[in-house]
């Protein structure tokens, strides 16, 4: 892939940060960060309105804050990460699968771990009553 | 006004920690004034502690490294020696609240500010230079890393004489760790020492792995990386991932320690497993971050000494990926006992024997490199050799411990203790030895004394072998570890033997550092003219020795996987040097003090919060912030080269590869 790419020769691939990055894409420079910050504000807003509006059916409301949270980090990763489908994003797609991979394992196997535990062992209170 | 800080913080009643510390102060106060009647200052300040060149900040975080290790060292003899002391009616030399700080600073010192910077810094200097690029990508963040690193290490040793180290072992663990069982300062001193260094240690994983995938030279993809490269970036991605984690868990401790929160405690809904569970889930992938760059250095070490290319490389970086991922599934192998039930043993007890595949497939690579070589004994290759058993014998004791029931009988046995010195010991230092020895010409310009080499080597060799044989089979016969105290007289032998051990490890140390002393005396016959001492195979090796500040006066183009054995064979072949380039100038980061002023302001900050002296730590917090302001309004980022001092430099460079040309020549 990168193999035979001259990294000297493509100065597109910089990194995240650097000036004129992403100057590229189609939603790039102010304008893009703009309309990000746009649609996460109305996201967030949206979040804090609707369940008091009445508009959606009351039950419903948990699994709508879900799909706004979701909605949300779509669009941190598309317009302020620039995680796209672009050629050069390799590094991006891969670091976040990476820190989403690692972040799963430690938070479930924590999780699990400890609900295990919780199981096997005796709290105090158990502790008590078996004492008695 | 100083908090908790008053006289009672320094142990007047107890002579060796104060004898300790005047001698060492001593030696201090001694090289300062020598710097200074010399008048060395300016040089020092302006080419090393203000310098963003990656093999200045690399040989600084090695020096650190080495003095470390040898600090760790010294509470290795009193170990040895207070145990042998302390059986039966004799009582040893140590009180139990010093010894447990003693085998505490042990573990922290030899991880933390040992191996890390010693690993750290070997990146540092050898990765730039094998991916054929000027410098790291954030130069000056680089030299903030290192002294950030130099301020942990600074407060954990002034815990030696202004109040105490912690008493919890190297992971404080809770309850012991909270402030029900440990009100003194030590855990504090722990806690801020290991949060200011990872910081720094945090920067340079984001700062390696940004070099690695973004600064590679023209045709470098990353299949043709050194495997040097493909372990740091390794690495590098699992200080990223796991030290985050560190930094929470101790961040939750501190929360538990100063503002009463209950995370960890036993009282009020915390839970201090969950510190067991989160500390090794950064723990386990800790041993690797280590033990990653030591398998790369062996890589390297073994394809150049046996004059062959690397077997299987792209098993090589298979493997390491693997290690990389599954290492993040082991860690509940340290607490087995803690109470989870067999499902769950028995998982991780899995994963921990399947990630001992990664290392099996790389240990027969290095077996089937050496195959049909020209194997060359020189000091590295003994590290290399010598690693090979000894890691194969740490990594099976290490899948015996696998077994959740015989964990259960092994679990915080002196067997235990072995295994993870045997690995720890067998991998990452004798790995550490093995750069030091193999990259010291390319960065002094002169090669290190072999005899003394030698000498050393089979004394550590020998020495480990001894002590932790010992250890392996007291721990068999069920000797716990860190005792301060031992009834039971039937181990007495084996601890003399340890003892006896540790002393010819003594000498290997000592023979090190002769070796140092010998070869700096003897430099000039040790000269390396050519650059390339090893015959490696490898980019750094195209440089002269020491590079000059921009490493390569043209960055090189790469065609294969072996970019400098392929340039120096072809021009063997054709018996003429490559063609005089196009030289150009060459724009190079200037120097910053950014990073030893922030890590001042850092050192204050960590002892003021130790000590509760809250207007310091506001004081120093300032500081340190007003600098990184200081330094984000610079205007004058670079400096130039002109096109003649490189030329220049450079025909000096032409010239003494003329010798390899001739060494080379077929017959």
């Amino acid at each position: 892939m990168s193999d035979h790419k001259r990294l000297d020769g493509d100065r597109n691939d910089s990194a995240p940060g650097d000036e004129g990055v992403n100057t590229h894409e189609p939603l790039s420079g102010v304008k893009g960060y703009a309309i990000g910050l746009a649609l996460a504000s109305l996201l967030t807003a949206a979040a804090f309105i609707l369940p008091g509006t009445g508009l959606i059916w009351g039950p419903a409301i948990p699994a709508a804050l879900v799909v706004l949270a979701i909605a949300q980090m779509g669009i941190h990763l598309v317009f302020f990460l620039h995680i796209t489908t672009g050629s050069d994003n390799q590094n991006n797609v891969i670091a976040l699968a990476f820190g989403v991979l690692i972040v799963a394992l430690v938070v479930l196997g924590s999780v699990w771990i400890m609900n295990h535990l919780h199981h096997q062992l005796m709290t105090p209170a158990d502790m008590m009553r078996m004492m008695r | 006004m100083f908090g908790k800080l008053d006289w009672s913080a320094i142990p007047f009643d107890q002579p060796i920690p104060l004898i300790a510390a005047a001698a060492i102060g001593v030696i201090l106060a001694a090289v300062l004034g020598w710097i200074t009647v010399k008048g060395h200052w300016p040089y020092l300040w302006n080419e090393w502690i203000t310098s963003v060149d990656h093999k200045r900040i690399g040989v600084m975080y090695v020096m650190l490294g080495v003095v470390m290790l040898v600090r760790g060292f010294s509470d290795v003899m009193l170990m040895r020696t207070h145990q042998a002391a302390a059986f039966g009616a004799s009582q040893g030399y140590l009180p139990p609240e010093h010894y447990n700080q003693i085998f505490s600073a042990h573990g922290t010192i030899m991880i933390f500010f040992g191996s890390m910077p010693f690993i750290i810094g070997l990146m540092n200097f050898v990765v730039p230079l094998q991916l054929g690029v000027r410098d790291v990508a954030f130069p000056t963040l680089n030299s903030v890393s290192f002294w950030l690193t130099a301020s942990g290490a600074l407060l954990t040793n002034v815990s030696l004489v202004i109040g105490e180290f912690a008493r919890t072992g190297w992971l404080p663990y809770a309850p012991l760790s909270e402030t029900s069982y440990s009100p003194g300062v030590g855990v504090d001193y722990y806690l801020w020492a290991l949060q200011i260094a990872g910081v720094g240690t945090l920067m340079s994983g984001v700062n390696l792995v940004t070099t690695i995938l973004k600064m590679r030279a023209p045709g470098m993809g990353y299949l043709r990386m050194p495997m040097f490269c493909w372990t740091a970036l390794g690495s590098n991605m699992l200080i990223v991932a796991a030290f985050p984690i560190l930094t929470a868990t101790l961040a939750m401790l501190t929360l538990d320690r100063y503002l009463g929160f209950h995370f960890f405690t036993n009282e009020a809904g915390g839970n201090p497993m969950m510190f067991m569970n989160l500390i090794w889930a950064w723990g386990h992938p800790e041993v690797y971050i280590l033990v990653l760059p030591a398998f790369g250095i062996f890589s390297e070490v073994f394809s150049t000494f046996s004059s062959k290319p690397l077997f299987g490389y792209r098993s090589m970086v298979l493997a390491t990926l693997f290690i990389v991922v599954v290492s993040f599934t082991v860690w509940l192998h340290h607490f087995f006992t803690m109470g989870a039930g067999g499902d769950v043993n028995a998982f991780f007890g899995i994963s921990t024997s399947v990630i001992a595949v990664g290392t099996g497939v790389k240990v027969f690579n290095w077996l089937f490199t050496m195959y049909g070589g020209r194997v060359r004994f020189d000091t590295p290759m003994l590290w290399a050799l010598a690693f090979v058993l000894y890691f194969v014998v740490g990594g099976m004791t290490g899948v015996l411990l696998a077994v959740p029931p015989a964990d259960f009988l092994l679990h915080n046995s002196m067997f235990l203790v072995a295994h993870f010195h045997n690995v720890i010991v067998g991998g990452v230092i004798f790995g550490a030895m093995a750069g030091y020895e193999y990259w010291f010409p390319k960065a002094f310009g002169f090669r290190l004394d072999e005899g003394w080499g030698k000498l050393a080597f089979w004394l550590t060799v020998v020495g480990t072998v001894v002590v932790f044989g010992a250890f392996y089979i007291v721990g068999l016969e069920g000797m716990t570890r860190r005792l301060q105290h031992i009834d039971n007289l039937a181990w007495y032998d084996w601890i003399m033997v340890a003892l006896a051990g540790t002393l010819l490890i003594a000498g290997g140390v000592l023979a090190q550092i002769m070796q140092l002393v010998v070869s700096i005396r003897h430099r000039d016959r040790l000269r390396d003219e050519t650059g390339d001492p090893w015959d490696g195979r490898s980019l750094e090796w195209i440089t002269p020795s020491p590079p000059p500040v921009f490493n390569f006066p043209v960055l090189p183009d790469v065609h294969g996987e072996e970019a400098y054995w392929e340039i120096k064979q072809r021009a063997i072949e054709q018996q003429q040097l490559s063609e005089v380039p196009d030289y150009q100038p060459i724009e190079m980061p200037r120097n910053s003090p950014t990073g030893v002023i922030t890590a001042f302001f850092c050192t204050f900050v960590g002892f003021a919060l130790i000590w509760h002296i809250w207007w310091l730590a506001a004081l120093g917090l300032v500081g340190a912030y007003v600098t990184f302001v200081v330094f984000a309004w610079r205007d004058e980022v670079e400096f130039e080269i002109p096109a003649e001092e490189v030329e220049r430099i450079d025909r000096a460079r032409r010239e003494s590869r003329q010798v390899i040309l001739e060494r080379g020549a077929p017959a």
